[in-house]
Parts: C-alpha cells; sequence; structure tokens
C-alpha cells in the first residue's frame, strides 16, 4: 500500500488517465454510421410494410431504447450506491459508470418517436381495444394516456436531474479537486436511490407491462431493475477492459477491481434468475387466467425457445462460468461474458416487449430482420456516443478523496 | 544457539520466534516461504493484509467442498421430491403435472443451501484441525501475546526441511527474538 501511494503522481499522470487524442474516433464513426443505417432500414421497413410491419418495428425500436435506457439507469443506480456506501474501492471505476450515466438524454430522444407513436401497440390508448373492458375500467384511473405522459415527463425529469448533477459533481472535481462535491454526491445519492426505486418501477409498469394491460405482476419493477443493473456492471467491466488494452489506467483498475465486478456481476445474474423465477413461479402456481396469460403466450406459439434460450443464456450458463474465481480474475472471459449478457439482456427485453405484436387476426411473429434493425439501431448509436463520451475525460476521477483506497484495493479471498 | 536443547518429553513440537511488527513478521513470512518450509503458521491478534502472498498459500479448498456438497444436496433435494411425488405416490395437487419442475424449485435451492452451508462450517473445521482441546504452542508463556500484541512464527518439526538449529538461526536472521523450542505433548 505504502508503494502504491508513493507512485501516486505518477499513477495520476496524465498519460496515465487521459486517452490520446482522436482515441476511439474510428470506432465511434463506425457505431454511428451502423446505427444511422440500422435505423434508416427500420424506417424503410416501416414505411414500405403493412400495419404489422409498424407494429413489429416499433416494438423493436423500443427494445432498443429499453436497453439503452436500462444501461443509463443502472449505471447511475450503481454511482448512487457506490456514493452512498462511500465505497473507496470504486474510486477508480466510477468515472466509466458515470459516462454512461450521463446518456440519458440519449435516451430520452430515443423515447419520443415511442412515445409519439405509443397507440400503435400500447392498445389500452386504442378504445376499439377498450371499449366494455372491465378489467381496463378498473385500471384506468392510472392507465390512461393524459397521465402516461405526465409519469414519462416526471421520469426523465428525475433522471435528467441526478444524472446530470452527478455528473457534474465528478467532472467538476477533476479540475477544481473540491471535497466536498464528493460529499454533495453523497448526500444527493440517499434519496436519489429513493427516486430511482419508484422511476424505475413505475417506468417498468408504464412501458413494457402496460403493453399487455390485462396482466397482474407486483414483481415486475423488481424484474427491470434486477436485470439493468447486472447488465450496467457487465458494460463497465467491458469498458474497464476495452481501456486497460488501450494502455491506460496501470495501476489504477487492476484484476482486484475486475474481479470485484465479476462478483457482482455473478450476484445479479443470480438476482435476476430469482426474481425471474419468483415471479414466474407465483403466476405458476396460482394458476389465475389474467396472470397466467402472460405466460402462456411465451410458453406456446413459437416463444418457447426463446424462453429456454433466455433461461439457459442469461442465468446457467453466466451463472455456472462466473462461479469459479479464476474466470472472473481473467479479463478475457470476464469480457466474453459481460458481452454475452448484454446480448442476452436485449432478448430478455425482446422477450418481454415483443410477443404482445400479433398479425391481425392473431399469429405471433417470430424475430425477424425488422427487428434486428430496430434494436440495433438506438445500441450503435448509443456505444457510437458513448465511446466519444468516454474519451472526453479523464478516465478516472483523478481529485476523488478515495484515490488511494481505490489504487491500494485488493481482495483477499 | 546452544542453549536450546530438545527437551524429550514427547518430542519438540517445533520453533517459535516472535517478531517486532506486522512489517517485521510479514517480511520474515517471505524469508521462511523462500526457504521451502512447508509446515509453518504465522500467529498475530490481527489480519495482516497481504499475507497469503507472503506465505505463499494457495487458494483455499473449502469452494470445491461446498459446491460438491451443494450439488448434492441440491440433486438428492430433487430427487426426492420427485421420486415421491411423481413416481412412487402421485398425487393430483392443484391440477399441476406430476413431474413438474417448478414446485421442485424452491425445496431443490433450499437443499442446496443448506448443505453448502453446512459443509461450508465443517469443512472449515476439518481443515483448521478443529475442534482440539490443547496446542503444543499454549505451554509458551510468551505465545499467550499472540492474542495481544505479539506476532509470531513457529515452525513444526514434522516439515521435512526442519533442523532445530538452522531453522532457528534462519529466524533469528529474519528478525526474530525470544526464539524458543516447543515441546510437543
Amino acid at each position: 500500500m505504502a508503494h502504491a501511494i508513493a507512485d501516486k503522481s505518477k499513477l495520476l499522470s496524465a498519460a496515465n488517465t487521459a486517452l490520446p487524442v482522436g482515441a476511439g474516433r474510428m470506432a465511434s464513426l463506425a457505431l454511428l454510421a451502423l446505427g444511422g443505417i440500422t435505423i434508416a432500414l427500420t424506417i424503410l421497413g416501416a414505411v414500405l410494410g403493412d400495419d404489422t410491419a409498424k407494429k413489429v418495428a416499433l416494438a423493436s425500436f423500443h427494445v432498443g431504447f429499453l436497453v439503452t435506457l436500462g444501461l443509463a439507469l443502472g449505471s447511475m443506480i450503481l454511482v448512487m450506491i457506490l456514493h452512498q456506501v462511500n465505497a473507496g474501492w470504486s474510486a477508480t471505476i466510477r468515472r466509466q459508470l458515470e459516462n454512461v450515466m450521463s446518456m440519458i438524454p440519449v435516451c430520452l430522444v430515443f423515447f419520443l418517436p415511442v412515445a409519439i407513436l405509443a397507440p400503435m401497440i400500447f392498445h389500452w390508448m386504442d378504445p376499439h381495444y377498450t371499449d366494455g373492458d372491465v378489467v381496463y375500467a378498473a385500471k384506468a384511473s392510472f392507465l390512461n394516456k393524459p397521465f402516461f405522459y405526465v409519469r414519462a415527463v416526471i421520469y426523465f425529469g428525475a433522471w435528467l436531474y441526478f444524472s446530470q448533477r452527478l455528473y457534474r459533481l465528478s467532472i467538476g472535481q477533476d479540475s477544481d479537486g473540491d471535497r466536498w462535491r464528493s460529499a454533495k454526491a453523497r448526500k444527493m445519492s440517499s434519496y436519489g436511490l429513493l427516486i430511482m426505486a419508484l422511476t424505475t418501477a413505475f417506468a417498468a409498469f408504464d412501458w413494457m407491462m402496460s403493453l399487455d394491460y390485462h396482466w397482474f405482476s407486483t414483481m415486475f419493477g423488481v424484474y427491470f431493475f434486477a436485470g439493468f443493473i447486472g447488465v450496467a456492471t457487465s458494460l463497465c467491466a467491458l469498458i474497464l477492459i476495452i481501456l486497460r488494452r488501450a494502455g491506460v489506467m496501470e495501476g489504477l483498475v487492476t484484476q482486484e477491481h475486475l474481479h470485484d465486478l465479476g462478483k457482482l456481476m455473478f450476484g445479479f445474474v443470480v438476482f435476476w434468475a430469482y426474481i425471474g423465477f419468483s415471479q414466474y413461479f407465483l403466476i405458476w402456481y396460482g394458476n389465475i387466467p389474467e396472470e397466467t396469460m402472460w405466460f402462456q403466450v411465451r410458453r406456446t406459439d413459437g416463444w418457447m425457445p426463446y424462453s429456454v434460450a433466455l433461461a439457459f443464456g442469461r442465468f446457467v450458463i453466466p451463472f455456472v462460468v462466473l462461479m469459479a474465481r479464476p474466470a472472473r480474475r481473467n479479463p478475457m472471459i470476464l469480457a466474453t461474458v459481460a458481452i454475452w449478457l448484454l446480448a442476452f439482456n436485449a432478448l430478455d427485453l425482446f422477450w418481454v416487449v415483443r410477443p404482445t405484436v400479433h398479425t391481425p387476426d392473431g399469429h405471433s411473429i417470430m424475430f425477424g430482420w425488422l427487428d434486428a434493425v430496430a434494436i440495433l439501431g438506438p445500441v450503435c448509436i448509443f456505444f457510437g456516443l458513448l465511446v466519444r463520451k468516454i474519451a472526453s475525460n479523464p478516465v478516472v476521477p483523478v481529485n476523488d478523496p478515495r484515490m488511494d483506497e481505490g489504487i491500494a484495493h485488493k481482495n483477499y479471498v | 544457539m546452544a542453549g536450546l536443547k530438545k527437551k524429550s518429553h514427547g518430542g519438540t513440537w517445533g520453533v517459535l520466534a516472535e517478531f517486532e511488527s506486522p512489517a517485521a513478521v510479514y517480511h520474515a513470512a517471505e524469508q521462511v516461504r523462500d526457504a521451502g518450509y512447508s509446515k509453518w503458521d504465522v500467529y498475530a491478534p490481527i489480519p495482516i493484509h497481504g499475507m497469503d502472498e507472503a506465505m505463499g498459500l494457495k487458494g483455499s479448498k473449502m469452494a470445491w467442498i461446498v459446491g460438491t456438497f451443494a450439488a448434492m444436496g441440491a440433486s438428492g433435494g430433487f430427487l426426492l421430491q420427485w421420486w415421491t411425488s411423481a413416481v412412487a405416490y402421485p398425487i393430483v395437487v392443484n391440477d399441476k403435472p406430476f413431474g413438474a419442475w417448478e414446485q421442485f424449485t424452491p425445496v431443490t435451492f433450499e437443499l442446496g443451501v443448506l448443505f453448502a452451508g453446512i459443509s461450508a462450517v465443517f469443512g472449515m473445521l476439518a481443515i483448521n484441525g478443529l475442534p482440539r482441546w490443547n496446542h503444543p504452542l499454549f505451554s509458551s508463556e510468551r505465545f499467550l501475546s499472540a492474542s495481544d500484541d505479539g506476532f509470531f512464527i513457529g515452525i513444526e518439526s514434522k516439515d521435512a526441511k526442519f533442523n532445530s538449529d538452522a531453522t532457528s538461526k534462519l529466524l533469528e536472521k529474519a528478525g526474530g527474538f525470544n526464539i524458543e523450542m516447543v515441546e510437543d505433548q
């Protein structure tokens, strides 16, 4: 430890904490170009296609939006937790979570087309579906158009406020070194976490659950949370591994930090499975039609292979791989699992959202090219802009008061 | 170390040396490790960070013990439920299929956790050589301070490299004092 602190000025030198000018520009441009092409293809496919194709395109674009939103919200909640518990070990990794968190405005842009075109896939907005529907009538005081949009404004207002405040506190500390900024961030995080818990749960009810507005599940808010918090951890590990390969963060982010992120990934994989199974199990056992119909669709009619793939890909396989300590300490294995989990999180959201779109005579529509481009569009743009964001700041919060602790961090078990 | 002689009641357990500070015992441990000893230990009133590497300890076997028992508990729990409610004495409950995996999951999970927990406790005790009534080191007056302010290294005579003179010299060279032979009891 004494050794690490003696070298601190060298570790925190610009050469070790700032990427060279123009780093990642090609990757960013490639991602943005791919995002632009896929969005153009999505629009083309929707405009030229029939009504069903339009719905498919919008639903899958919605999935892409939710993937990016989950990454940003998960990173923000992690930042708040790390501030709140005053986690010294995380001082050197927090900046990457902050970069992802600061992308909330991009998510808002993705949400706008979904919000405008919502009646196409949110059938409860359409009187054609809800006239004389007693289940809807009982939910109508909450699930009505004006309140839906008011809530969306509240969610995004809260998310923009917290993400931009926390981001600026951290970036500001880079230049002025004011330790009180850490205290402010910690204070904000206390009530911020409560607000995040409520807004993310209700956003999940509004934007995912209400697609099937007859359905009941009190577990769904936690299900969304359990999924995105794990992939936010995975994305952080992936970014750090790539940055280490780019030759920065030497001695700042070590195998020890990656090991701990691997533990968190493992924990959230188990947590996701626990929540997902609990939701399924209670509904399966209770056997009440307005609850089981949600799973019935996903167990029949071609969606069953997706459900099985989800159970194995999102739980069993990463669970077994991440259980081994050497796997969590190996950057290549950890990066592979991180990419794997990012992909299966997208499948998870697809599995929640897309079975609600049918052909006019009620048949399911499986994954097709239009789904692929519609999901990739927002995701590629998000990552393209994220690469720029990462390159534009020091890769660690250089003046964080807990930096010594973060540098010296080690796992003793 | 001419004053050190084997007192042959039950033979020699080994040699014990005291050290000034956590740093001193840490660096001494590195020297004992590099000298190639295997049956020895460091005694300190506080956990000393990095001591595992300084002693050259390998990872614990606990994960394998716990993992094996957890797998046994989970598979045993699943098979027991499946055999009783789908094979030996099928009863219709709530119109569910006899062999549905869903209904077996909670008990399967809990038995996995139970076996893991129990094997963790007893495996830890077994690996640490516990329970035991006494330890030869307790006969040393100085050693009592290992739970207060003393830092010690004890090397057992069972070690293949053990030689009372050479081992004592090594500890002395590494900064040890109050070096004493500890009798086996």
